[in-house]
């Protein structure tokens, strides 16, 4: 047998690692993510690029999850050890838990810089985007859409909409945290009269989003108000848009934070001060087809200006982990016939 | 022996008292690393996760309701997979030669390997509420069609994976009865009944316990298509409970119950079913050249021609519409692609991947295949068995459980990159595993004892025995069994989601990164490029192996005549 193609290999491999060991020479900062954020064309490579040309000789590298229900498993699962200097994605709903982990560091960012539609003062979850829940519907199939949770309820039974799971889905979560906002104890009641209008209930957003509502299969499906934004300044059509309630919508604030565990945590805190700049910034509206969490001004995108501006509201982070599962249980009950 | 010799291939034969323990000690290495890995993750679940009480699960209202609903859709699926099969396999091999057979045969294995997200865009955009059916449904029965949401959805989505797996595997078996056979059945005239009684029905009765758990697993740890076309909670599987306990709520204990309760009743059947059924292949093999014609079938005349074409225009109808969707929805996007920098980069990483998984997976399933031909052919047939029935382990057992336990065995640290990729790649074979065994299984165990005999008494060992006795045989199921694994892992989200990825993706996340950012049409094209991957791989595999090899002592037509001629088989 020849030697050769082995001693072939091992030379690869060294030259792999002596590759990477090389690569490591610079600060290194490790966020994770989740994968839609990283994409050629989302945020993610404009953001690097603004980072590592303002610091000189560091480099960002993302490691992409696949939500934030991921990401936050991932530093459960990793603790103390974890590889991330840095954590981009985990919403208000997850921030409870995130902070129990007791992994993560103040962020000491000036917090005068937020335009959030609410209040933010926490000292460790420092927001870098924002949305609203929403039904976006097909003006073509439903012209005069529901303009309220009370008329969407009240519709005939063949007024179908798609929505998702709350055990799986943030959005689906959102749903749920919305309907207990605005119906409180009465949201079982509320939760059949809905189901009548429930084409089918997905695993995840994608799959409602694009198997089915762009295939024509309902009017309506729970996105974001924000949707509407991209489909008007990439493909340059009003068809879809977003319903706007009258009881006022659910608010999704998604934060970063950095890890206690980070090797470089000066660094760590000068990309989040970054963060609240529109170096970074400018890459969220259409980027992750969110608000920008600063005042943009000239910069936001005009379609920006054609959402629906509606009241929003939330839960507090505790009062969501507090009562997460009690309220699945109550929709599995109303839902699970 | 027929495994000895591929280990002992490169010895010189002087040592071969010493090697012929290498298969056993091949099957074990590979063994200890399937249970201990699978095994060994659970493991770590259970041993994170304080007070574990399996009563939970039927104390708790919900979880027996998911178990039922679990236990029922899966039963109904393989019923109504089965029950169709059987005629469409038996109209299959009635007509060996019509316009379209073979192709519609290459659809037929490639459905297995659909990934879920594509196949189920497919079938929304024919059976939907807005499908290219639904004016049919509508004319026929004078409602809209909602047929595609709840029970019967997912009754028809695992018919349209499971029907045409069953069927060509059906029809190999069918098939494989011996020429001499059907040559009879056409001098005797045998009526359909009688052929049905001495023929098909003892042909089907073999394979139809581990088809029916095979398929029953396949549908029982469904995920995406119970959640999408369910309708509801009340459409919930274990797999669905189990990824809620694992992700949303860090219940480990849940979590290792529900796998375990997975893996009991899948276990149980599948026992059940090795016990009852033979032993033919899983997985349709190169099989033998369908009898063209040239015994005259009785009952291939009269009505059985107008009821043999209804089988296979309906079948031509459920595979093939929801494919011919995905195409042209991806064709309208074709024109995006070349804006895509990560489109081509994400294919190589996915084929590179796909590849180690697939290498991967064909030498932990050679292994042991070997190492269970030891045992067997030593007489320890529960061994044997074991050994064998390592393999189908991750059917059982969620890539999901599997992941998070390796996960946490290989804590404190998993580095990102090489290491993350290496373990996508370890999973992805585990995952492909059960298939590659059943490709590989007929080849390597079925090697007719006359031929061994001949070949021992001629001393041809070593070298020579694998080059001449084995590898004729092998070439093509290696190929076989290399496409499935690869294509299963190149279609693979699952996993490269759990572990994540440096900003690089494969081709799966390409995919879903358009999703999520609202890229429908470059995602429809992905969609496409993944799929025609998918097809020409097993198109490359299959033609590179049916070219002849080069043999230069032999003048024959067919590989392996050299073995097979005058033996069990007349060349036309």
């Amino acid at each position: 047998m020849n030697a050769k193609p082995i001693r072939t290999a091992l030379g690869l491999v060294a030259g792999l690692a002596a590759a990477s060991a090389m690569a490591d020479e610079p600060r290194t900062l490790t966020v994770y993510t989740y994968d839609s954020f990283v994409a050629e064309w989302g945020p993610g490579p404009g953001i690097k690029k603004a980072f590592e040309a303002r610091c000189g000789d560091c480099r960002l590298e993302f490691v992409a999850l696949s939500g934030g229900v991921d990401l936050l498993q991932r530093l459960r699962l990793e603790g103390e050890d974890s590889a991330a200097d840095l954590v981009l994605g985990l919403d208000m709903n997850l921030m409870a838990d995130a902070r129990d982990l007791d992994l993560l560091a103040p962020h000491q960012a000036d917090l005068s810089r937020l335009a959030l539609p609410i209040d933010w003062d926490d000292p460790v979850f420092l927001p870098y985007d924002w949305g609203r829940f929403a039904f976006v519907y097909d003006s073509e199939a439903l012209p005069n859409p529901p303009k309220s949770f009370a008329e969407l309820l009240a519709a005939p039974d063949d007024l179908k909409v798609i929505i998702q799971d709350p055990r799986t889905s943030i959005t689906g979560l959102g749903l749920l945290l919305w309907m207990k906002r605005v119906y409180g104890d009465e949201a079982p009641a509320a939760w059949e009269k809905l189901n009548d209008h429930v084409l089918t209930v997905t695993g995840g957003w994608s799959q409602a989003y694009f198997s089915l509502f762009m295939n024509g299969e309902a009017p309506m499906v729970l996105s974001y108000s924000t949707s509407p934004a991209y489909h008007m300044a990439v493909e340059d059509t009003k068809r879809y848009q977003a319903a706007e309630f009258a009881e006022g919508h659910y608010l999704q604030v998604e934060t970063a934070a950095m890890l206690k565990s980070s090797e470089h945590p000066a660094l760590a805190r000068d990309f989040l001060d970054f963060v609240l700049t529109p170096d970074f910034q400018r890459h969220i509206p259409l980027g992750n087809v969110m608000y920008p969490a600063i005042d943009l001004g000239e910069e936001r995108p005009a379609v920006f200006d054609r959402l629906i501006e509606p009241e929003s509201f939330t839960f507090s982070p505790e009062e969501v982990q507090a009562h997460r599962r009690e309220w699945i249980r109550e929709w599995l009950n109303a839902s699970a016939r | 022996m027929a495994s000895e010799a591929i280990t002992a291939g490169k010895a010189p034969p002087h040592d071969r008292r010493r090697l012929t323990h290498l298969p056993l000690w091949a099957g074990l290495a590979a063994l200890t690393a399937l249970v201990g890995l699978g095994l060994g993750s659970l493991g770590a679940l259970l041993v994170q996760a304080p007070g574990v009480s399996p009563s939970g699960l039927w104390r708790e209202p919900y979880l027996a309701g998911v178990l039922r609903f679990s236990l029922w859709q899966a039963s109904l699926s393989t019923l109504a997979s089965l029950g169709l099969a059987v005629p469409v396999a038996l109209a299959l091999a009635r007509r060996p030669s019509f316009v379209g057979r073979r192709l519609l045969l290459r659809a037929m294995e490639l459905s297995l390997v659909i990934p879920s997200l594509i196949a189920l865009f497919g079938l929304v955009a024919v059976h939907g509420r807005q499908g290219w059916a639904a004016p049919l449904w509508e004319a026929l029965t004078g409602t809209p069609a909602g047929y595609l949401y709840g029970l019967s959805g997912i009754v028809l989505a695992h018919v349209f994976y499971n029907l045409p797996l069953a069927a060509r595997l059906l029809l190999q078996e069918l098939e494989r009865a011996p020429a001499a056979h059907w040559r009879l059945v056409a001098q005797l005239g045998l009526s359909r009944r009688a052929i049905w009684r001495t023929l098909e029905w003892p042909a089907i009765k073999r394979l139809l316990p581990r088809l029916a758990a095979l398929i029953f697993t396949l549908c029982f740890t469904s995920f995406a298509i119970v959640m999408t076309l369910g309708g509801g909670p009340a459409s919930t599987t274990l797999e669905v409970a189990l990824y809620q306990a694992l992700k949303f709520d860090n219940d480990l204990a849940l979590a290792a119950l529900l796998a375990l309760a997975q893996l009991t009743i899948c276990l149980g059947l599948w026992a059940l079913a090795l016990s009852r059924g033979g032993t033919p292949s899983l997985v349709a093999g190169d099989g033998t050249m369908p009898i063209k014609g040239r015994w005259q079938r009785r009952d291939a005349l009269g009505v059985s021609q107008i009821t043999d074409s209804l089988w296979l225009v309906a079948l031509a109808l459920l595979l093939l519409p929801p494919l011919v969707a995905v195409v042209v929805a991806g064709l309208g996007g074709v024109t995006d692609l070349a804006a895509q920098a990560s489109l081509w980069p994400a294919l190589l990483r996915s084929l590179v991947m796909a590849a180690g998984a697939g290498g991967l997976a064909l030498v932990l399933g050679l292994a042991l295949l070997a190492g269970r031909g030891w045992l067997a052919a030593r007489g320890r047939r529960l061994a044997a068995g074991l050994m064998e029935g390592s393999g189908q382990l991750i059917l059982v057992l969620p890539a999901l459980v599997l992941g998070t336990g390796l996960f946490l065995l290989l804590r404190p640290r998993l580095g990102g990159g090489w290491q993350g990729y290496g373990l996508v790649v370890l999973v992805n074979a585990f995952m492909a595993l059960p298939f590659v065994m059943q490709v590989l299984r007929g080849a390597l165990l079925g090697l007719p004892l006359a031929q061994r005999r001949l070949a021992d008494q001629l001393d041809i060992q070593g070298l020579a025995r694998f080059r001449w006795l084995l590898w004729p045989r092998l070439r093509r199921p290696v190929a076989l069994a290399l496409a499935y694994a690869m294509t299963l892992s190149l279609g693979d989200f699952s996993v490269i989601a759990l572990f994540g990825s440096p900003s690089a993706p494969t081709l799966p996340m390409l995919l879903y990164q358009q999703l999520g950012s609202y890229r429908w049409q470059t995602a429809a094209a992905t969609a496409l490029v993944l799929l025609a991957t998918v097809a020409a791989l097993f198109m490359l595999l299959a033609w590179l192996t049916r070219q002849l090899p080069h043999y230069p002592l032999s003048n024959s037509h067919r590989p392996g005549a050299f073995w097979s001629r005058g033996i069990d088989r007349q060349e036309p």
